[in-house]
């Protein structure tokens, strides 16, 4: 990763760098002290719920490249390589001495078969050791009665980390995390604006930093590094570039974004789970705690996978509006298809709105050769204005 | 190597009861049309949309599986992936669920060609006014709303949940302890469903529910599957077996649409009697049967003589699809009286989970592997389709483990673009020769 010089000297930024490329560590610290790390897959797992039960969240993130011998012998190929990763350090044996449980929820259809293959592994292959496995089963319509149905989920969950907790979650303890991850999802916010002001102060590579760092950080401390960096983002200097909003895979590293970067765009927004859509909507501290969380989890902006075409439609031009964009880059996995149904409808009401939009479907993780020429030469058509 | 000798498949495929199946679909299609164009309601529903609730009010339906069969059949899938080309989406997704929709995009779906035929098929689908999937796919809701949208139809989504109860013998349990096979709270949530379902119906199209046409429904449906096993069991205990794949699939498949009605509980008592008559009488559907093979994944629409040329050179006789066993074991729900929408959410709910999800396919497979004598499995696992990732790791191990022999392979069920039949026999015939018979 390399940031400009502002970000390079700023001691809260290298706070937020240390953390996100030494991802472990803040887990292993807690769990040497005595605390339950509970490694989380899919982005609706509700982090107000862990910390209220005493426990670390740990989102289990994965880098490309790594060995994929586990989640080849048991994953079919339409499995995008994403989660063959994050499956792969589950089953590998890499989270075995620091986290005391994995929560799947079902954020995406390949989720929920990851859930199925975990429990079903621990049924019948008995020699790989693994944490024990949960799952969260959200609807994700926003009828009423789905809404109370998820009621009836986060209470289940809830009393399985009661379980695991050894206690009662009071309410109370719901209240207080939930008032430190509201502050959390504040501090973000205020951070993003300096990303998405017309006078652009953030960059998009910087900003997947401090919000992925803060996946791997003691949530108290983070806050305070965050306050520390929003006392320093006015002095930052401006970044000039064609603004790009991103749809598409989540990025759990910088490479891709420094890439839009590098080539003259400026990331200025995105509706993935290590960026925009983490810290969309608050807790509402009025509600009762699951009402509160069925709220926040469930009526946040449509993600890409559990939302109709129309939605997806929508939702997408209200955050490019947000974002202030010029143009959107849409980049998918190879495997994660959902989205290429909304692509076609979403292309037409943004070109229509006088927005560029180039579209990479099926890529590898990391890109080919032959798919790095195509998209280095299609990005810098998106970032002169042109559509690819 | 086995002897060769004449196969009869193609002979004993033409079983009265497909073509009186066949025949009838027709009819029946043509009645359809009739009625939508007099202006009714028509509604299109993916397979596993609770479609006794439309039979039920009379709302005239097509199923969207069944429907691509047909596209898949009448060779128009290679036409209908250009179109979606054509319209700007990816022509090699999801090819079962968005053939509907591509078709939607045919301008020629309804014409008439030179020579006096219409050019889509069966003269097109008629435009539904109602479109309706479950949620257990990212994929699909997507393709049903832009579905809807092509036809000007209300789209209407279903929800799904994931059983946390996992026995291994559901198929005992299912027919009269299905209140005890699934979780509580997810019947509770699949019977308010139905609720919903049914309150949309009522306002879209103006008709009224009844439960006493549901429990008549359910019932007709119980006496049409009860059919089934009877015809399951009884093809297990044959050898050589009177029928294969080839016979049962369409004759089971075509009814099995129509389940609930008279008609369908008829056609398969029928079709039972003709397969009893040909055990009766000690037909071979393969006279020189030595392999019996079960045949995993989805139905090769596109080339269904694929399951046929293993018989004469091996004596290899595909004898068992998930087609005639899943009504056999999974539709079957008794004590309807006592609560028809519990009895129906405790049917739906479950397709998803016998299919699709380990323990729950694999332990029935293997049950079924057993109860039929398979020597071979050939298991397609779908090219482009995350619903029909099922754990094929799991499923294959089960049945390893237990000694019999799984080939797994890739393919399309309705895009004949990518199916290779001379790689794809020589694959089989590799397996045969290296896996079963030594």
């Amino acid at each position: 990763m390399a940031f400009r010089e502002c970000a390079a000297k700023s001691s809260a930024f290298a706070k937020l760098a240390y953390a996100y490329t030494h991802r472990e560590e803040a887990a292993k610290a807690a769990k040497a002290a005595g605390k339950r790390v509970i490694a989380t897959l899919g982005c609706d797992v509700p982090e107000e719920l862990l910390c209220a039960a005493g426990m670390m969240p740990y989102p289990i993130y994965a880098l490309p490249g790594g060995n994929m011998e586990m989640a080849d012998k048991y994953l079919e190929y339409a499995f995008d390589p994403l989660v063959r990763a994050q499956f792969q350090r589950i089953v590998d044996g890499s989270l075995n001495d620091f986290c005391d449980a994995v929560v799947v929820s079902n954020s995406t259809d390949v989720l929920v078969r990851t859930y199925l293959y975990l429990r079903e592994m621990k049924r019948v292959e008995t020699d790989v050791a693994f944490p024990p496995v949960y799952f969260i089963d959200w609807l994700f319509t926003r009828k009423r009665m789905h809404q109370e149905r998820n009621c009836l989920v986060v209470s289940l969950f809830k009393e399985e980390l009661e379980e695991l907790a050894g206690r009662r979650i009071a309410e109370e303890d719901i209240r207080k995390a939930a008032v430190l991850c509201n502050r959390t999802r504040s501090l973000l916010r205020q951070v993003d604006s300096f990303r998405t002001a017309q006078k652009v102060q953030l960059t998009g590579a910087e900003m997947l930093v401090v919000c992925g760092s803060g996946f791997y950080m003691d949530r108290e401390e983070y806050n305070k590094v965050l306050e520390e960096l929003l006392a320093e983002l006015p002095s930052w200097p401006q970044v000039h570039g064609r603004r790009i909003f991103y749809t598409g895979s989540v990025q759990t590293d910088t490479a891709l974004y420094e890439e839009v970067e590098e080539t003259g765009g400026i990331v200025v927004g995105e509706d993935t789970d290590w960026g925009d859509r983490y810290f969309d909507r608050d807790y509402n501290l009025e509600m009762p705690s699951t009402r509160a969380l069925v709220d926040r989890y469930m009526l946040r902006e449509f993600s890409s996978k559990k939302a109709f075409v129309s939605q997806r439609v929508d939702a997408l031009n209200r955050e490019v509006d947000k974002a202030k964009a010029d143009s959107v880059l849409f980049y998918f996995h190879i495997y994660e298809e959902a989205a290429s149904w909304d692509y076609p409808s979403q292309r037409e009401s943004l070109e229509g709105r006088g927005i560029a939009t180039a579209h990479f479907a099926k890529m590898h993780w990391p890109k080919t050769e032959e798919e790095q020429q195509a998209f280095s030469s299609d990005l810098r058509k998106l970032i002169a204005g042109e559509g690819a | 190597m086995a002897e060769k000798q004449q196969s009869k498949s193609s002979v004993v495929k033409k079983l009265k009861a497909t073509a009186a199946a066949s025949a009838y679909q027709k009819e029946w299609f043509a009645s359809l049309a009739k009625r939508v164009e007099a202006g009714e309601d028509f509604a299109y529903l993916n397979a596993d949309v609770p479609m006794e609730i439309f039979r039920a009010m009379d709302i005239p339906f097509v199923v969207n599986q069944w429907w691509a069969a047909i596209c898949g059949a009448k060779q128009m899938t290679a036409k209908y992936y250009g179109l979606l080309k054509e319209a700007g989406y990816r022509d090699d997704l999801c090819s079962y669920c968005a053939t509907a929709f591509a078709e939607s995009l045919d301008p020629d779906d309804h014409a008439i060609g030179p020579d006096g035929r219409p050019l889509g098929p069966w003269g097109g689908l008629p435009h539904p006014t109602i479109a309706i999937t479950r949620l257990t796919c990212d994929c699909q809701s997507k393709i049903f709303e832009l579905f809807a949208k092509s036809h000007g139809a209300s789209f209407y989504a279903m929800e799904n949940t994931v059983p946390r109860k996992a026995p291994l013998n559901w198929y005992e349990m299912v027919e009269d302890d299905w209140d005890d096979l699934y979780d509580t709270d997810r019947l509770d949530a699949a019977v308010e469903e139905l609720g919903e379902l049914i309150r949309f119906l009522e306002e879209k199209t103006g008709r009224k529910y009844d439960e006493s046409g549901l429990i008549e429904v359910m019932n007709l449906i119980n006496e049409q599957e009860s059919w089934y096993k009877k015809t399951r069991d009884l093809i297990a205990d044959c050898s050589p077996v009177p029928v294969t794949v080839v016979d049962t699939i369409n004759a089971v498949m075509q009814a099995q649409w129509q389940r609930g009605t008279r008609w369908a509980a008829d056609h398969a008592r029928s079709l039972y009697g003709e397969i009893k008559a040909l055990a009766d009488a000690g037909e071979a559907a393969v006279p020189n049967e030595k392999y019996r093979l079960m045949w995993l994944g989805r139905g090769i629409w596109h080339d269904f003589g694929f399951y046929q040329r293993f018989e004469e050179k091996y004596g290899a006789v595909f004898m068992w699809s998930m087609y005639l066993a899943m009504g056999a074991d999974s539709y079957i729900r008794n004590h309807v009286e006592e609560d028809p929408l519990r009895a129906l959410a405790a049917r739906y709910i479950g397709m998803e989970d016998f299919l699709h999800m380990p323990p729950w396919n694999s332990s029935w497979f293997l049950q079924q592997a057993r109860r039929n004598k398979i020597d071979g499995v050939v298991y397609m696992v779908p090219e482009n389709c995350m619903q029909a990732v099922e754990g094929s790791y799991f499923i294959k191990k089960t049945l390893e483990d237990a000694g019999f022999p799984v080939l797994e392979f890739k393919a399309d069920p309705v895009d004949a673009r990518k199916w290779n039949a001379q790689s794809m026999t020589a694959l089989v015939e590799d397996f045969i020769e290296n896996r079963i018979i030594e």
